[in-house]
């Protein structure tokens, strides 16, 4: 597979942008007209080529340039990693995981040869090489999540599952939507969502995680979640809430279609297999509405979601430019019937 | 203030009442917590053998240290402070057996100090007893320059560490025993909604 | 559901009723890497019938080249154990599920009591691994008949040199419960897995101490129990089915073409739950899954492991 890594930013000066590739490709999150939260949780199985669920993990265009965005997060705040003790297991796991993913389906970017315990990766886009052996933590530079999330795209959360339950105990995170890993860090399932609006009348994530705790080895589950972002930032985290919260209020009538970006995620979730434990991968995606809209159905099927989205939900996203939104995208939209399904034409 | 929902991250705190099934029983309180000491000795006391460690509280109006000690003489010692406490606790605990009953009482403050050190020896908070007394005070972290600001009783306090305004998000961390703290003026700076006390 | 297909590798007749198979991958390719304490689903062909039942994986989770499993022959079984003891030979092909854990040792632990009865070492065998590996504390007690029913007992001591304790009964050796659990330091955990008086002793034993529910883990899988014929409708899938003696609801609703969802086969997990929309008789509920509540409320089945004895009953699918 031939991929050109760009040269972009998604701080500061904010030189980010789609290829039409890019663009087509896009995890449109919205099948139908209205919006609630479900368990819309499916076997993450290889679809179509040229998708970005056609592996089991996605490199795309932005590898480089993300992997650099998330060097200058760790660097300013190095606990957007953080570790429990007991999840060093789970670490590896995650390590073997996401190398065997990215040398198998990327072969001639990445590459992972093995002599027993003795591992040997490769980077060729980040130039890196690295021999280390597999379960001793003192022959790689830093802890196995924090070496290898540093080299993939997306946010990685390690779960530990006892008493029926799910902690998230181990995590690297750097591109969230809005949650605090050092406020988080060993919670429980239902203890993380907790902010989470109509979580409880819904019901919703009682049912999410009597089904995770059965996730199986072997048969990984994803689903989409989504919100929207000013400018293609990846680090809106609360911790630098100071930083991009003034960009909130720049969103104007004119500006509106190049500056609101739709933000998804393509969340994975792995069964480890010496830990027990799972590995919960938050891919994050970006376009702008001014990208999308070159699908009039992904411009029409938005404007609808985002017209009649349930206030509490709209507020919990911090959608306070969603009229604007609306009215801009209202043009695209001449009412007419539209099938259900993502697909952008 | 918060959005009209139960936050699940919230603990629950419950009346101290002696487990009939133990082996022993450990009792860990701080100032207003006394009070709760004094309820769990009207229960039917337990057969099995009981440990106690109360610490005095600058910040309480009523000293129970002295009908405690003339109660359970035997049984609870008294500290002039929660760090004596708490050290004495951790000299105590490499004796305990499993079976062993723990109950903690006093601020959210105490008590997540004492399940931490708990912790430290395996117990897990849900099976230690916890009631909230005296102060709803929350510790609130701020998550820009990670500083912990104590005793907050509103819902935006001024962060101790970097001093900008933080409003205080019913959110908790039982591993940092405080709530999360997030600028809220962010957007609009100097744009500070009505301070309130909430949690007195 | 994702399987393995596995050959019989190696048998060994290791006890006078236990044997042990090793498996491995058709295509000579290493196994998944697994965690200790877990197992696998084996489905096996029986009278042209198929059956599927839960096995714990005994090998160590390092050495994934092959899985070892031991089968107890049981003397009042569907089959399957028979089964395995006389009709599998080396070579014979077999079809797998991917290794599951239900009985996983606890992170937080301390330390851990491992208790064992009988075949119930088998679970036990993974797990010292790794936490011989992690360096935890534990201890293993491990109780049977007489010595010669003493399986594994020499890999144990090598595994585990003084940290493993024998009980064999038919020489006056008893394993006293509230002796061996009173005296534990905090955050310990206790692990049983053997015949359902011993794993309702060793539960009520902690409890009376005082031991918090999560220190106290039991596997217990079911074998689904023989039991009268009786008719099943599905609603959704708007057909009627015959669940004969020998085959559990399970297998009855899957030889009928439905495809159910499942996990263990041991009424576990849950995963196989379905609502029961009408039964004008009575379930037997076989599982460990459903709380008494549920049970007694009649409207949820776990088809793995339970069976109904009625003249209608209606399911949800």
């Amino acid at each position: 597979m031939s991929l050109t890594f760009k040269k972009e930013t998604f701080r500061d000066d904010y030189t980010f942008y789609n290829s039409p590739a890019a663009i087509k490709r896009f995890p449109f999150p919205f099948p139908e007209d209205e919006y609630m939260y479900s368990v819309n949780i499916e076997p993450h199985v290889k679809t179509q080529p040229g998708s970005v669920t056609e592996f089991l993990l996605d490199i795309d265009e932005h590898y480089v340039a993300e992997c650099a965005d998330k060097e200058i997060t760790l660097a300013a705040d190095p606990e957007r990693f953080l570790a429990l003790p007991h999840m060093m297991d789970a670490q590896w796991d995650a390590l073997e995981l996401i190398m065997e993913a990215m040398s198998n389906d990327y072969p001639d970017q990445f590459t992972l040869t093995k002599d027993g315990s003795n591992w040997h990766w490769t980077n060729k886009p980040l130039g890196l090489s690295q021999k280390f052996v597999f379960g001793d933590p003192s022959t790689l530079p830093m802890e196995p999540l924090n070496y290898i999330g540093r080299q993939v795209q997306g946010d990685w959360v390690l779960l530990d599952q006892r008493d029926n339950n799910l902690f998230a105990d181990c995590a690297m995170v750097t591109s969230q939507a809005d949650w605090s890993l050092a406020i988080d860090v060993g919670m429980s399932f239902n203890e993380w969502h907790g902010p989470v609006p109509l979580a409880n009348e819904t019901g919703v994530f009682d049912r999410a995680l009597k089904y995770l705790l059965n996730l199986q080895l072997g048969s990984p589950v994803r689903r989409l979640n989504w919100t929207m972002t000013v400018n293609p930032r990846m680090d809106t985290s609360p911790e630098n809430y100071p930083l991009w919260g003034p960009e909130k209020v720049t969103v104007t009538p004119e500006n509106v279609g190049e500056k609101v970006h739709l933000r998804v995620e393509l969340q994975t979730l792995f069964r480890l297999p010496r830990s027990n434990g799972q590995a919960f991968s938050i891919r994050c995606y970006l376009i702008s509405l001014e990208e999308l809209a070159t699908y009039p159905r992904w411009a029409k099927r938005i404007h609808r979601v985002l017209k009649d989205l349930h206030p509490a939900l709209a507020e919990y996203k911090g959608l306070i430019y969603k009229d604007m939104v609306v009215d801009w995208l209202s043009k695209y939209d001449d009412g007419a019937p539209l099938d259900t399904g993502t697909h952008p034409e | 203030m918060d959005r009209q929902y139960w936050i699940r991250s919230k603990p629950v705190y419950t009346s101290l009442m002696w487990h009939e099934k133990a082996t022993a029983h450990c009792v860990i309180a701080a100032g207003d917590g006394g009070m709760e000491v004094l309820k769990l000795l009207q229960q039917k006391y337990p057969a099995q053998p009981v440990t106690g460690f109360f610490a005095k509280n600058q910040k309480t109006l009523k000293d129970y240290s002295e009908v405690i000690s003339r109660l359970a003489p035997d049984e609870f010692s008294v500290f002039a402070n929660e760090d004596a406490a708490i050290d004495s606790l951790r000299n105590f605990l490499p004796n305990c057996y499993m079976g062993t009953r723990f109950y903690v009482a006093g601020s959210e403050a105490f008590i997540w100090s004492v399940a931490h050190e708990l912790a430290n020896f395996g117990v897990q908070d849900d099976d230690i007893n916890k009631q909230l007394c005296g102060t709803l005070a929350r510790s609130v972290y701020c998550v820009h320059c990670k500083t912990v600001t104590h005793d907050v009783t509103h819902n935006i306090v001024e962060c101790s560490g970097c001093q900008r305004n933080l409003f205080v998000r019913d959110h908790f961390s039982r591993r940092l025993g405080g709530y999360m703290g997030l600028m809220i003026d962010a957007e609009e700076p100097g744009n500070v909604p009505p301070i309130e006390e909430v949690y007195p | 559901m994702s399987y393995l297909n596995v050959k019989v590798a190696e048998i060994e007749q290791v006890t006078e009723v236990v044997k042990r198979f090793s498996l491995v991958d058709v295509n000579g390719e290493k196994l998944p890497s697994f965690s200790g304490g877990s197992h696998i689903v084996v489905a096996m062909d029986i009278n042209g019938r198929t059956h599927r039942n839960p096995y714990s994986l005994m090998s160590s989770p390092e050495k994934t080249d092959s899985y070892n499993i031991a089968v107890r022959k049981q003397e009042y079984s569907r089959g399957g154990s028979v089964f395995m003891h006389e009709q599998i030979t080396v070579g014979t092909e077999l079809q797998i599920t991917y290794p599951a854990n239900l009985f996983s040792i606890s992170k937080l632990g301390r330390k851990n009591i491992l208790i064992a009865g009988g075949i119930g070492i088998t679970p036990f065998m993974s797990q010292i691994v790794d936490l011989n590996r992690l360096g935890t504390e534990y201890e293993m007690h491990y109780a049977y008949r007489s010595p010669e029913h003493g399986a594994f007992s020499d890999q144990l001591i090598e595994m585990c040199g003084e940290q493993v304790h024998f009980y064999i009964e038919s020489e006056g050796q008893k394993l006293d419960f509230m002796t061996l659990l009173a005296k534990q330091p905090l955050g310990t955990h206790v692990y049983v897995c053997g015949p359902e008086p011993m794993v309702d002793a060793l539960v009520a034993a902690a409890r009376e101490l005082g031991w918090p529910e999560k220190h106290i883990h039991n596997e217990q899988f079911s074998a689904p129990q023989a039991g009268a014929p009786f008719k099943v409708k599905l609603a959704v899938s708007d057909i009627e089915i015959e669940v004969p003696s020998e085959l559990s609801m399970l297998e009855a609703i899957e030889a009928a073409g439905v495809d159910a969802p499942y996990l263990c086969r041991g009424g576990a997990c849950g995963q196989c739950e379905v609502e029961v929309l009408q039964c004008d008789g009575q379930i037997m509920h076989n599982d460990h899954y459903l709380t008494d509540a549920e049970k007694n409320n009649g409207k949820k089945i776990l088809p793995c492991v339970s069976r109904a004895n009625c003249q209608n009953m209606v399911i949800k699918l």
